[in-house]
């Protein structure tokens, strides 16, 4: 497989160097999170768009930075114009669409600042993807985070039944948990190559 | 009024900075700010690296927001506080790129990631806007000593095993197997979840040693 | 039932029990993998039984340890840990360093079952957390296999089988050879039906005579102590994916009975993606769990840098289970289908 071709871009974030398990990123809402489906999904689809913009401003700060020579502005930029954009997107949903601001809504001044959000900016830049790459980029990042999300809430609300130590409701069980299903996806390892 | 916040002050010090660096360790205890401290872990001077970037970003940042705490308005505390930690942090980004390439291609992307890090904005947002310069980077240099802690014990564990070295120097003689799994990621969240499950372990012994204490001096 | 006839005793349900105690289950689970275990033995000689006894005996020894500690009645009795420490040798090579699999051994008990809080509630197979776990940390041990039947076997250990405790084996032994999925994978020699069934091919310790676990595995679905949707789901899903690409391509990928028969396949299906804890409970369920880890071990077989997929999509299975089940869970009679609101 290309290495430039989109289904490999997508199944590399998605998979292969998922965001939340082979590099960490956006632990704190699942460690935080309560072992709930609804949640997990809502959440993952908040991530999802929230990439997705923030990839399109990455692209457009990208240009920008380039044609005036600032490229040292770059994580200022990112940073500022992410939470813009997010902020701004809330306000329209809020507007327009009010059913989906109801879903969303919450998490998404709490997702602004996630660092999976910023890494997916930074990795784009320094992968150096073109518009339709990043989305595809964006797309593979959301859908392996709300995989990663929906996976780790069906087993909490497995490891929450009455019984379990109190380990299990521990951020110490979510981390070992989310360790075996990082060693589980090792199997990926080296698709596509 | 000066002599009041003077003596109530005094004894703050180093029970804030001790407050910070165990009771409340960010890295393990509160498991805050964990996304930058996995993933550049698996060695000690990387885990020292990180550490003290995140510290002095921790404290200059806390000190510029405590002195701007009185210009800012409350609605753009946010982008004002976000905007100050990104500079820093493209500071010591360019600051480590200068002094350690090495290091620096090793770390990547997760230095510029200190930005997103939970402790830093949240110390700026709940702590820094509201009290004193002094205070708020003591408080901040606690927590961030804490956290270059806490990375430490990460990144010396995931060195000692996954490689049988540390700092690069050899432990345990040429024909040492290592575990190859703990320099990798299921490997951090392992050290992480060990660390996590040891304190808490370490902390109710303690809990239930000193409350049997109370109950005999009760009786 | 009491001793005062006048105490009226309430329970709560379930008031009917059925006839398999965990204990009968287990027991006979273990019975069906001795005759695995024994053929092992012939196969792989000393090395192999060592190897069986260390891990059977540090699962033990630590379970204990873990009830001990944690202040909780042995379960020793439920013969849990003895199978965790029998199917982990079953699925290391014969001639793994006898230290490591006592690490694995280890990590099994404590990483994949006392930390959920002991058998029937953890989240993964105890054994694949184990043998994950060995897989990530020494991946070159784990991947050199011996030929079956060589000589001198009966009298001498294999050259990596005595390794000192944390050190690395000290020479690899002069009679290793590749399993029939490296022949496939690197070399493209496709080794034969017959012998793949029989079991006299390079392999994990106990997965290489498929006769010999179809057998053993028809035993325990006939008494009812696995569910057979599992195992059928497991292989028809992976025979079915492998003969889509086989069509497609029968010179690049492999035919789908050698899919079936070589690898760890059919181990896997019955005696470890059919483990009652960590996989779904709704028929339907057990249909969507097999399907999909006979479809991903096929995947991780044909097109992943892992040459064996079954560990991996075992433990993907186990992880996916609990979702399975909430979404399979059939309607309660005569409530409406409530509509799906995410």
């Amino acid at each position: 497989m290309n290495s430039d071709s989109l289904t490999f871009i997508f199944l590399n974030a998605c998979i292969m160097n998922n965001f939340v398990l082979s590099m960490f990123l956006g632990i704190c809402p699942f460690i935080g999170m309560q072992g709930n489906l609804k949640t997990a999904v809502r959440m993952g689809m908040t991530v999802t768009f929230v990439m997705v913009i923030a990839s399109i401003c990455a692209t457009a700060v990208n240009l920008l930075l380039a044609y005036l020579h600032l490229e040292y502005l770059r994580l200022i930029c990112f940073v500022c114009v992410i939470a813009g954009a997010v902020q701004l997107v809330e306000m329209l949903l809020k507007k327009k669409s009010p059913a989906l601001h109801g879903a969303l809504g919450i998490y998404l001044p709490l997702i602004a600042t996630n660092s999976a959000i910023l890494a997916l900016a930074l990795f784009q830049s320094l992968n150096q993807y073109s518009f339709i790459q990043g989305l595809a980029y964006a797309l593979g990042a959301g859908a392996g985070f709300s995989l990663v999300l929906v996976i780790i809430a069906g087993l909490r609300e497995r490891l929450a039944l009455p019984g379990a130590p109190d380990v299990g409701r521990s951020a110490a069980l979510s981390l070992i948990v989310a360790g075996i299903l990082s060693l589980a996806f090792m199997g990926f390892a080296g698709v596509g190559y | 009024m000066s002599t009041v916040t003077n003596t109530a002050a005094a004894p703050y010090s180093l029970a804030t900075l001790l407050n910070g660096m165990w009771k409340e360790n960010p890295g393990l205890v509160i498991a805050l700010g964990m996304c930058p401290t996995l993933a550049v872990t698996n060695s000690f001077v990387n885990a020292l690296t990180m550490g003290l970037a995140t510290l002095f970003v921790l404290v200059v940042s806390s000190a510029v927001v405590s002195l701007l705490r009185s210009f800012v308005p409350t609605q753009v505390h946010l982008v004002t506080h976000l905007v100050i930690i990104a500079t820093l942090v493209t500071i010591v980004d360019i600051a480590i790129g200068a002094i350690s390439p090495q290091v620096y291609r090793a770390l990547g992307v997760f230095i510029q990631l200190i930005v997103v890090n939970c402790i830093i904005l949240g110390h700026a947002q709940g702590y820094a806007s509201k009290s004193t310069v002094y205070r708020s980077a003591l408080n901040a240099s606690g927590t961030g000593l804490g956290f270059t802690l806490a990375l430490l014990c990460l990144g010396g564990v995931r060195e000692v095993l996954g490689t049988g070295e540390f700092m690069g120097a050899p432990l345990f003689g040429e024909r040492f197997e290592p575990w190859a799994v703990m320099a990798l990621p299921p490997g951090g969240f392992f050290v992480l979840g060990g660390w996590l499950l040891a304190i808490s372990w370490w902390k109710r012994r303690t809990g239930k040693k000193s409350a049997g204490v109370e109950q005999k001096q009760a009786a | 039932m009491s001793a005062n006839p006048h105490i009226l005793e309430l329970r709560t349900s379930p008031h009917v029990h059925g006839p398999n105690s965990v204990q009968t289950i287990m027991s006979n689970v273990m019975f069906a993998l001795l005759p695995i275990a024994a053929f092992a033995v012939f196969l792989f000689g000393i090395s192999a039984l060592a190897l069986i006894c260390t891990t059977t005996t540090v699962c033990v020894v630590t379970e204990s340890l873990v009830c001990k500690l944690s202040k909780k009645e042995s379960t020793l009795g439920d013969y849990s840990a003895a199978i965790t420490g029998l199917l982990l040798a079953l699925t290391l090579p014969p001639g793994m360093p006898l230290w490591m699999a006592a690490v694995g051994s280890v990590v099994s008990v404590c990483v994949g079952k006392a930390l959920f809080g002991g058998l029937g509630q953890n989240a993964f197979n105890p054994v694949l957390v184990g043998l994950a776990f060995i897989h990530a940390a020494f991946p070159i041990e784990v991947s050199s296999w011996t030929l079956p039947l060589a000589e001198g076997r009966f009298t001498s250990f294999m050259g990596t089988t005595l390794t000192v405790p944390f050190l690395s084996p000290a020479a690899f032994d002069g009679i290793t050879g590749a399993t029939p999925l490296a022949l496939q994978k690197f070399e493209h020699v496709t080794t034969g039906l017959g012998e793949l069934f029989l079991g006299t091919t390079a392999g994990c310790t106990g997965e290489t005579s498929d006769a010999l676990i179809l057998l053993c595995g028809a035993y325990l679905i006939a008494r009812k102590f696995i569910n057979w949707r599992i195992p059928a789901s497991t292989l028809g899903s992976a025979f079915l994916t492998s003969l889509v690409f086989y069509a497609a391509d029968p010179e690049k990928y492999p035919s789908p009975f050698f899919t079936l028969f070589a690898g760890g396949l059919i181990l896997g299906a019955i005696f470890l993606a059919s483990d009652m804890v960590t996989s779904p409970v709704t028929p339907l369920g057990m249909w969507v769990y097999g399907g999909l880890i006979g479809f991903l071990t096929v995947i991780i077989r044909l097109f992943s840098g892992q040459l064996e997929g079954v560990m991996y999509a075992i433990l993907l299975g186990n992880a996916v289970s609990p979702i399975i089940d909430s979404l399979t869970q059939p309607r309660i009679f005569g409530a409406r289908r409530a509509k799906a609101k995410l």
